[in-house]
């Protein structure tokens, strides 16, 4: 598809753009800088803030002949306007002659600035901003060096008001560009902060309960222009030019956003190098310029006090936790090895590296036992086959296109794939939502699918049926799965999302190998933009799959059968399942490697300290299957070894394999056993390209102040069916659900949970989810259950109190339970509800 | 709650717009809610943004970019003395002061009897027969031009009259 050109010049540069283009945007890829303050490339220009005057000539034109008027060399007359215009709402026109700094111009753009001073503080010497501030910086190149203004008449405003939990606000600094007010509106579709007043009273308010408590709020203060918002986190926490910056990847979801973690070393910290702040890298196949709030506040369990720093032994006869070195635990793990006589059992968690699963996966193999994934959720093989091909990225789909989410609540589990598939359905595609309840993400869906719990595989079998008119489908069909199988096969590209809200291993098995299915029989499968994403709950739980590294059907309780041995990396099964914790215990030998003395790490018999992701390199494999490289940011304790460290050494003692040097040496074994991993080495992961718009730098007025990319893009792995033709995909028939007398107590995923990765972080407290039962307002009435009140769940023989609270969004014979905040269920089940009397 | 006294009322005003662009309906709502109240309270914001599936701060800031819309008790009628360049000159200002002081209050202050408040406002495109002031109450708003400090406080009379009356 070839757009229209229009060709014109920029301060003599001849420059060539597709038809619609800003003058601004023009001007920038011909390398010419005009300051802007409210021009935002990722939103719509509004003209708020006049900074981007330019002069605009533009071919005359004879009123009779509608011609362009030649002069006597036959070059068109240049006719220039009498005002200077905003280059950021103009877009070009063929032939126009642009002045960016001709004299006039130039003292456009000064007055501007002398205007926004007007009532500007200027106390860059104690603003977060000082340093990265574009109004300082534009004041600096552009600016006068006095005031024409009266200094009595400048506003004195409130200098502190905190805008929700975590964004605070300096009215005195605000400019009025609306940046926050337009991301809030435009790209996040949460207006929750917006103007009142006018003129110089014009303010930045909320009035909404409980204020800007959007999950993407911390971008406002990227995009700021100035030190109006600030974050809880870094607020007088330190000046920009005092911190070091590291690449790294965030380790909270399976979309994998870039970050740069901006960290220094100081007194207030014991003379420790610290984590100031997260700041989104940029990747615009991945996160763009953003990041939600809990990757970006949610770092401080990496450098949390609460950290093993030494390895400890129990010796079964005192029962205690015995500090030891490394080398005696080695010995301590070897032996209790080498008792095992292969019964042993790997038990990894998703939060771990490529690497570490890898080395898990061969000291397990050497063995003679397995490793596997604690995780309910299934299906990394259809994600590995059917996945979206290289070259994927959810900003190329709009009209003509389709994308379907199933069983996830993408604004929960992964926000910036919610924000990003919402951008896509604006811009035309077709969203089909389908899920047993209503989520965020119905408000932009062109078609809503409501199914039981459960029942989510037989759904897409039924749009199956649409496409391959097989008879033994015509049971799961209906009039919706007709529709909507209508909108997937015309679609152009194709791509699938499916997490496993209420579903357990099985079934979420099911359901994306159903997905896997329908795409390849619509034909959306093996090129760029179409396949499977799988919404893994963790950052690696993709490449756990594989490093071959995955849950089994009957879960761990099931795999830890008649083992003597087992080796948990990066997981806390028994934390998350008491139930486990017995069953641990009867292992006669338990390994437990990780940051924290957790409830599995309490029954060990070796506690490992691992290192954390800030403090070692390694990468992660995130749910569209970009492979991803994080780097040390922070110099461990001593005592901290990386997870692949410890095993490739455990496995050397134990004569398996050699001891590895370093992560990128795994990761050269990795590519050499793994045909998907053949292309992926550590300098193919840091190869670059440039990206639009331009970010960070010396131009921080345009994009704001996330980061440049410097670091890598990642490599994005082709998925099979794209490799060997001689893949086929097969439906699975859904097991039959029964009739369920009971209610189906369903655990959903929220993004603030009170998991130990969260429940650290310095400025999340007050936003953390409480721990509630939500009912349904007819069930509530037939139990008899009130608003706030107390009832008793009984399951499995296992009974807990609750407070419920009466929620019209949980479909009829559900109740649900968020994740992580004290239920342990991992999976749907069946539960006696009572109402506790007062 | 507005939409149990005034259910008739809303539903013909939502009416009169698209289905999907309820919004739309936000001002005349915003005249119900502040004809009710005498202004804009907390909870008829709420309100008004739920009916119409708005985010309050959508809804309040509205309340602040229009002057005529008040989000803080006054009294029944509020004067409203232009004191632009026109009506200055033509002694709008010492109007207001001198209004002020026969009603023993300050500028943007309220009576005690909790029927008259003087504010100061921008051109109120009058400015041939300045002075102007307007009256604003449940009613709409209603101009007086010409003003004088005793024809300002007849008008002022024949409110409290009229204002303590019902």
């Amino acid at each position: 598809m070839s757009q229209a050109l229009v060709s014109l010049t920029i301060d003599g540069v001849e420059v060539t753009v597709p038809v619609g283009t800003k003058i601004v945007d023009a001007a920038k890829q011909a390398g010419i800088e005009i300051p802007v303050f409210c021009y935002h490339p990722k939103l719509e220009s509004v003209g708020m803030c006049r900074q981007c005057l330019v002069e605009i000539g533009r071919p005359k034109i004879d009123r009779s002949t509608r011609k362009i008027v030649r002069d006597k060399n036959g070059d068109p007359v240049i006719e220039f306007g009498p005002k200077l215009e905003t280059s950021c709402t103009t877009p070009v026109g063929e032939g126009w002659v642009v002045l960016v700094n001709s004299e006039r111009a130039i003292e456009g753009r000064r007055q501007v600035i002398e205007l926004i001073l007007t009532s500007h503080p200027l106390d860059c010497p104690i603003c977060d901003k000082g340093g990265e501030c574009p109004l300082q910086n534009m004041t600096m190149a552009h600016g006068p060096g006095k005031s024409r203004f009266l200094y009595e008449d400048k506003m004195h405003l409130a200098k502190h008001v905190p805008l929700g939990d975590l964004i605070f606000l300096d009215r005195e600094r605000c400019i009025q560009c609306a940046r926050c007010i337009r991301f809030q509106t435009e790209i996040v579709d949460d207006p929750v902060i917006a103007f009142s007043e006018r003129g110089r009273k014009l303010e930045i308010v909320t009035l909404s309960e409980p204020g800007f408590a959007s999950y993407f709020s911390g971008n406002t203060t990227d995009i700021c222009p100035v030190g109006a918002l600030t974050t809880a986190d870094f607020r007088f926490g330190a000046r920009p030019w005092e911190l070091n910056a590291t690449a790294s990847i965030c380790p909270h979801c399976a979309v994998g956003c870039n970050t740069m973690l901006n960290t220094r070393r100081e007194a207030r910290s014991q003379g420790r190098v610290v984590i100031k702040r997260v700041m989104p890298r940029q990747n615009e196949a991945v996160n763009e310029i953003w990041l939600c709030d809990k990757g970006r506040f949610a770092h401080h369990f990496a450098s949390s006090e609460e950290r093993l720093a030494r390895p400890v032994i129990k010796l079964k006869r005192r029962g205690r936790l015995t500090a030891t070195t490394w080398e005696n635990a080695v010995k301590f793990v070897v032996e209790g090895l080498q008792a095992a006589h292969g019964a042993v059992l790997g038990i990894a968690g998703g939060r771990a590296s490529n690497e570490d699963l890898y080395a898990l996966h061969r000291l397990m193999d050497g063995l003679g036992g397995r490793a596997v994934l604690h995780d309910q959720m299934a299906g990394g093989e259809f994600v590995q086959q059917a996945g979206v091909g290289p070259g994927t990225n959810l900003a190329d789909l709009g009209s003509g296109d389709c994308i379907l989410v199933v069983a996830s609540d993408l604004h929960e589990e992964a926000p910036i794939w919610w924000l990003r598939v919402k951008q896509a359905a604006e811009r035309g595609a077709k969203l089909i939502v389908a899920n047993a309840r209503p989520t965020r993400l119905d408000a932009h869906a062109t078609h809503i699918l409501r199914y039981d719990y459960g029942v989510a595989a037989h759904m897409i079998l039924g749009m199956l049926h649409e496409i391959n008119h097989q008879k033994e489908l015509d049971q799961y069909a209906s009039a919706e799965t007709k529709k909507v199988a209508k909108v997937v096969s015309k679609a152009n590209n194709v791509v699938v999302f499916y997490g496993s809200e209420g579903l357990d291993y099985a079934a979420s098995h099911d359901l994306a190998q159903n997905c896997a299915t329908l795409l390849a029989a619509s034909g959306h499968v093996g090129r760029a933009n179409n396949g499977l994403v799988a919404v893994w709950t963790h950052s690696n739980t993709q490449g756990a799959w594989d490093m071959g590294v995955h849950p089994e059907p009957g879960g761990l309780a099931a795999a830890l059968k008649g083992q003597k041995a087992a080796y948990v990396v990066a997981a806390d099964p028994a934390g998350d399942e008491p139930l486990l914790t017995s069953l641990l215990e009867q292992v006669d030998f338990l390994i437990v490697q990780g940051l924290f003395l957790t409830e599995t790490a309490l029954a060990a018999d070796v506690v490992l300290p691992a290192q954390s992701f800030v403090e070692r390199d390694g990468t992660y494999t995130n749910g569209m299957r970009r492979v991803q490289r994080f780097f040390p940011a922070i110099a461990p304790n001593e005592g901290m070894r990386a997870d692949w460290e410890i095993l490739s050494a455990v496995a050397a003692a134990m004569g398996i394999d050699s001891a590895r040097p370093s992560a990128a040496a795994v990761m050269q074994d990795i590519a050499a056993k793994n045909r998907d991993y053949s292309e992926v080495n550590y300098p193919a992961l840091s190869r670059n390209a440039s990206q639009w718009p331009h970010v960070g730098g010396k131009d921080i007025y345009f994009g704001g102040t996330a980061h440049p990319n410097h670091q890598g893009l990642g490599v994005q792995l082709t998925p099979r069916v794209e490799r060997q033709k001689d893949i086929s995909f097969d439906w699975a028939a859904p097991r039959k659900i029964a009739h369920k007398p009971r209610y189906l107590m369903v655990p959903i995923t929220k993004l603030y949970d009170r998991g130990t990765t969260v429940v650290q972080s310095q400025v999340l407290g007050p936003r953390l989810e409480i721990l509630r039962l939500y009912v349904n307002p007819e069930d509530a009435e037939r139990l008899g259950m009130i608003d706030e009140g107390e009832v008793e769940v009984q399951w499995d023989g296992r009974k807990q109190r609750l407070r419920s609270v009466i929620d019209e969004h949980v479909p009829s014979g559900a109740v649900l339970v968020p994740r992580s905040l004290g239920v342990p269920l991992a999976t749907a089940v069946d539960v006696k509800i009572r109402p506790i009397a007062l | 709650m507005l939409a149990d006294k005034h259910k008739s009322e809303i539903k013909a005003i939502l009416k009169k717009y698209p289905a999907k662009e309820k919004r739309s309906a936000v001002m005349p709502l915003l005249f119900l809610a502040q004809r009710e109240y005498g202004h804009i309270t907390p909870a008829a914001l709420v309100e008004v943004a739920e009916l119409l599936e708005l985010d309050p701060t959508e809804v309040g800031s509205l309340i602040g970019f229009y002057t005529l819309l008040h989000d803080e008790a006054a009294g029944k009628y509020r004067i409203q003395i232009c004191t632009d360049l026109p009506c200055a000159l033509r002694g709008a200002e010492e109007l207001a002061k001198r209004l002020c002081a026969n009603l023993g209050i300050r500028l943007g202050g309220t009576m005690t009897n909790g029927l008259i408040t003087v504010e100061e406002v921008m051109c109120l495109a009058g400015c041939d027969k300045a002075p102007t002031l307007q009256v604003q109450d449940a009613d709409g708003i209603h101009y007086h031009e010409n003003q004088t400090l005793g024809s300002a406080m007849e008008l002022i009379a024949e409110l409290m009259e009229k204002g303590s009356d019902g």
